[in-house]
């Protein structure tokens, strides 16, 4: 290599850094400064500039967000019970829908999944309506079964995935399964699921973070405090607080605080996943 | 015991089968219907027949919705496109720590819309948000009607560039090296490779990257709620399911809120198809042979 061709080398990896490091930070300040915000005072946010550093930091916004005032605990209960429930209805029921499209014969079978398949083009914008009318006609407004019943059943979203992964599953495995005189059930349980591990743990993480995030339905379904999620809880904190933006960046601290511990750990696990699914 | 997979096969099914149909085409079917009808959400229903039609006909703001996102989609699509292919090519170039960046970038969308519309709210907050206080000027971000669309479009692009560069490095890794050797080694320099050949054999990432992300920006609502709610000034932040929902759940015109929801599941439907058959239609190079 002669010098000119390595100096350029060495100039076009540093260009490289500085522009991979400015994107970082435009990334990462949003964050960094609102919880910059959220350890400062109401005092010092409102007598010192903006960006001042918290001196000294403190925990106090956080302590007052889960006292009686704001009360911030139970729509973190709330919204880990409807996740619970959600992911494992959706991870049983697409298995078994998935593995039927995927390993039986059966007549209708092509016209069913080609309707399931139909279904990831209906908008959410336009069931909310017609579902708030159903609920509503049914008594369930504003109840934990709101929250979860229109996901339990399982995604045509995460069918599709299982069925693509279950259709490589060798047949072998399946027959001797059954020559052991195993049921449908105990094969599932036995082969099936201990074979489908890594893409179950991707579609398990796909669904906590969707329904952690889900905003439009449990805001039309729910009032008050009882079964309010929360991502609805602060935006309500948001708007009934205009201003107070200590507390209101302690809110959005928490909101994101346990997805980002989630994405870190796994954070293998949910980029590879994305690429694959193209999950939405 | 072809009968036997036949009653399986649907016991199976049964859960999901009853989701799909409660919850994804029952609904498509009722929203029909309640467009023909007046409902307040909590009185009795009317049959209208077409009166909900007339009405958002002439009422002007279902047509701005409609014009307001489809501005936001122009703008956010081609920004977030651009910048996640210019990110993706520097994480691919296989540089030390290009996983910790990438990890970075993914972080906006792993998080809710949401939550993040109410970070960015603080920070373009007027007098005592973090980007004005940088600047050192006053400018109203999201109260300005000339500003708040563009604001609002630049924190959809800031939530999704890194998930949109993941696609394109995934693309990028597609591509034999051997190709992009044989470019240069016929003296291609790299902007003409990456013109002449990166680019015409990421088409197919690229496609799904503007087909998902057109779909999706349509129906964006959480951020833009959160941003600036009530359509923001003088309406210029309006979005389709913005307006949906406000007619719905604050006018209370649930029948009009219907009708505009069939044209938004036409509209996407007719978005969706359009596309799939102009990617059917374009050759994709197969380099498998």
């Amino acid at each position: 290599m002669t010098t000119p061709s390595r100096l350029r080398g060495a100039v076009s990896t540093g260009a490289t850094y500085l522009l991979l490091v400015v994107g970082a930070l435009l990334t990462l300040a949003p964050f960094l400064l609102s919880l910059l915000t959220a350890v400062k005072t109401p005092g010092q946010f409102a007598a010192q500039p903006v960006l001042a550093p918290p001196a000294p930091p403190t925990v106090a916004n956080f302590a007052e967000l889960f006292g009686e005032r704001y009360d911030f605990v139970p729509p973190i209960v709330v919204t880990a019970q409807v996740v619970a429930v959600i992911l494992i209805g959706q991870l049983l029921f697409s298995v078994f829908a998935a593995y039927a499209f995927a390993r039986l014969r059966f007549p209708g079978r092509d016209a069913l999944f080609w309707l399931y398949l139909a279904t990831l083009m209906v908008p959410q914008a336009v069931t909310i309506i017609p579902l708030y009318s159903v609920f509503a006609d049914l008594g369930l407004r504003n109840t934990f079964w709101a929250l979860v019943l229109p996901q339990l059943f399982g995604s045509p979203y995460a069918i599709f995935l299982l069925r693509e992964y279950f259709r490589t599953i060798p047949g072998d495995l399946l027959d001797a399964a059954k020559l052991d005189g195993a049921g449908t059930l105990r094969t599932l349980r036995h082969v099936v699921v201990p074979i489908s591990r890594p893409i179950l743990a991707t579609l398990a993480i796909i669904t906590v973070v969707t329904h952690w995030n889900s905003f439009l339905w449990p805001l039309v379904i729910t009032t008050g405090r009882q079964w309010q999620v929360l991502t609805v809880a602060t935006v309500s904190l948001q708007s009934q607080f205009n201003g107070n933006w200590t507390i209101v960046m302690a809110a959005t601290t928490v909101a994101i605080l346990p997805l980002l511990v989630l994405f870190l750990l796994f954070q293998r696990h949910v980029i590879r996943s994305i690429t694959i699914t193209g999950f939405h | 015991m072809r009968s036997r997979d036949t009653r399986t096969a649907y016991l199976l099914l049964a859960p999901s089968l009853f989701g799909v149909a409660a919850f994804l085409v029952l609904p498509i079917l009722v929203v029909m219907w309640m467009a023909l009808q007046r409902w307040d959400l909590i009185g009795p229903r009317t049959f209208v027949g077409l009166d909900n039609v007339v009405a958002v006909a002439q009422d002007g703001r279902f047509a701005r919705s409609l014009l307001v996102t489809a501005v936001f989609v122009a703008i956010v699509i081609p920004a977030q496109t651009v910048l996640g292919l210019v990110a993706a090519l520097l994480l691919n170039r296989g540089l030390r720590g290009s996983a910790v960046f990438r990890v970075v970038y993914v972080l906006p969308w792993i998080c809710a819309p949401l939550v993040l519309g109410v970070v960015w709210r603080w920070i373009l907050a007027p007098t005592d948000g973090a980007l004005n206080a940088l600047l050192g000027r006053r400018i109203e971000w999201l109260a300005d009607p000339a500003l708040a669309l563009p604001s609002v479009a630049a924190v959809t692009v800031w939530t999704q560039v890194g998930y949109v560069a993941l696609f394109f490095v995934a693309g990028l890794r597609a591509i034999p090296s051997t190709v992009l050797e044989a470019a240069l080694l016929d003296g291609a320099g790299a902007w003409q490779t990456f013109r002449l050949v990166t680019l015409p054999l990421l088409r197919p990432t690229l496609f799904f990257v503007l087909v998902t992300g057109v779909i999706s920006s349509f129906q964006v609502f959480d951020s833009v709620y959160a941003l600036t709610p009530n359509g923001g000034p003088q309406g210029v932040t309006d979005v389709v399911a913005g307006r949906i929902y406000y007619e719905a759940f604050e006018s209370r015109a649930v029948g009009q809120a219907a009708v505009m929801a069939v044209v938004l599941f036409v509209l996407l439907a007719a978005i969706t198809l359009a596309q799939q058959r102009w990617f059917a239609r374009r050759t994709t190079y197969d380099l498998s042979t």
